[in-house]
């Protein structure tokens, strides 16, 4: 028996850990995985590497998209080319300097609008996934982000925080196919819910054929999943196709965020009502 | 011990790239499953106990990066090690091709299991579909770093052991 053990260790312990896998997938389906000491642990290593690292990546991005910028400069002789590089890189401080400041007051006056006890975070990391659309923010149980809490910009809305350590959160975006907002087309108040999917991007669920859905209608939250506070921008209509059989409509929606170019949101309770106008 | 320590620095670097640097790849939002890698590597080179556990939380930690529930990635990692650790006999790793193949086929193992795990535990509606695109393009990237990746490993476990040697 023992020298079965000990020649099968490896497949055992795979088997194992096969096992433990699956008793984890129960315990979290039924809701049940409350407190993982392994996951907050985790976190807590990998939050300030990520943020070092999204710091990085956010500076190539930048880097990336002013390159045309700087190689209209090149017909420049060498000395005037080093100053203008030099010259170029300070006003690239700035720029982002102002981006940020405009960005920041932009959040700032959208915070007014909102319900109080909005929380500022910025986004420090993506998903490692391709499958799970996800990210994290640099906010957590201690600066009073809580599971369930909407996550949103002045453009309109990010995705909802659905787990919390106490230093960073994770944050499902609403092009996840596990994802789902209860929305309302802005110009008939036709109600219908907004989910990710793997192969059309974002869709507009559950639309009757009779409803009256156009490209460009603007789907608002409508504030009944008590998540989202009524009234904030989830997308627009871009389009809509009706099959020859079904109860419903088909609408491709484009998100009002596009995550990959946020990098600060804000944090609201659910329970805060509709936006101020 | 050595070892451990690499296999746990590798972990992270491959965590906190999949998580920021590679989604600035044009393939985004299909990102390069490097831990899959990594697992790989692990089933083929060092069989043992701790790098069983070592896949097993390699899928944790993207589990707790990234999936909402918690347990898919660990179930298919530590299904990929187990079944690269029970064919690991019968390959033979002469050329990069061969260790692109073998990522290849992990990366589909995983997918699949990622597909039937998901649909068994987690009802999402229409979760199937576009799935198999996802898995394929997913493969891909992963069976064309795989080489990289291992060449670093193998490089990186030298220095270890040459580092090891002339401290003793």
């Amino acid at each position: 028996m023992l020298a079965f053990l000990r020649k099968n260790q490896v497949a055992l312990s795979a088997c194992f850990c096969l096992l433990l896998s699956i008793y984890i997938l129960i315990a979290a389906a039924r809701g049940q995985l409350k407190n993982e000491p392994l996951g907050a642990l985790l976190m807590w290593i990998l939050r300030p590497l990520q943020a070092v690292s999204q710091g990085a990546v956010n500076w190539i991005a930048d880097f990336g998209e002013n390159y045309d910028t700087l190689s209209g400069f090149r017909i420049e002789n060498e000395r005037l080319r080093r100053r203008i590089q030099n010259l170029e890189v300070e006003r690239q401080k700035l720029l982002e300097a102002e981006a940020t400041n405009r960005q920041l007051k932009q959040l700032l006056d959208f915070r007014n609008h909102l319900p109080a006890g909005a929380i500022t975070a910025s986004i420090i990391a993506n998903s490692a996934a391709s499958w799970f659309q996800s990210c994290q923010i640099d906010k957590g149980s201690s600066d009073g982000v809580r599971k369930g809490m909407a996550v949103v910009t002045p453009l309109g809305v990010v995705g909802q925080v659905v787990a919390v350590t106490p230093r960073a959160a994770k944050v499902l975006l609403l092009t996840d196919p596990n994802s789902g907002i209860d929305v309302l087309v802005q110009r008939t108040r036709s109600r219908g819910i907004v989910s990710g999917s793997l192969e059309n991007g974002t869709v507009l669920k559950y639309m009757k054929r009779s409803e009256d859905v156009q490209e460009g209608d603007r789907l608002i939250t409508s504030g009944m999943d008590g998540v989202f506070p009524k009234g904030l921008l989830v997308g627009t209509v871009i389009k809509v196709r009706k099959q020859h059989l079904g109860l419903f409509q088909f609408v491709e929606v484009l998100p009002a965020v596009q995550t990959a170019r946020t990098e600060n949101v804000l944090v609201v309770a659910a329970d805060s009502g509709a936006v101020k106008n | 011990m050595r070892l451990f320590l690499l296999f746990f620095v590798a972990g992270i670097v491959v965590l906190l790239l999949q998580t920021t640097l590679l989604h600035l790849l044009p393939t985004n939002p299909v990102v390069p499953d490097l831990t899959l890698v990594l697992c790989v590597y692990l089933g083929l080179y060092h069989p043992s106990v701790g790098a069983a556990l070592g896949a097993f939380l390699l899928g944790y930690s993207v589990d707790v990066v990234s999936s909402r529930i918690i347990g898919l990635n660990a179930f298919a990692m530590s299904l990929v090690f187990l079944a690269v650790y029970l064919s690991s006999r019968a390959i033979w790793l002469q050329n990069p091709l061969v260790t692109s193949l073998v990522v290849l086929f992990a990366a589909l193992i995983k997918g699949a299991a990622l597909v039937l795990v998901s649909a068994f535990f987690v009802s999402i509606e229409g979760f199937w579909i576009g799935a198999g695109w996802y898995i394929i393009r997913e493969a891909l990237l992963a069976a064309l770093l795989a080489p990289l990746v291992f060449a670093l490993l193998r490089r990186g476990e030298n220095y270890v052991n040459r580092f090891h040697a002339a401290a003793q």
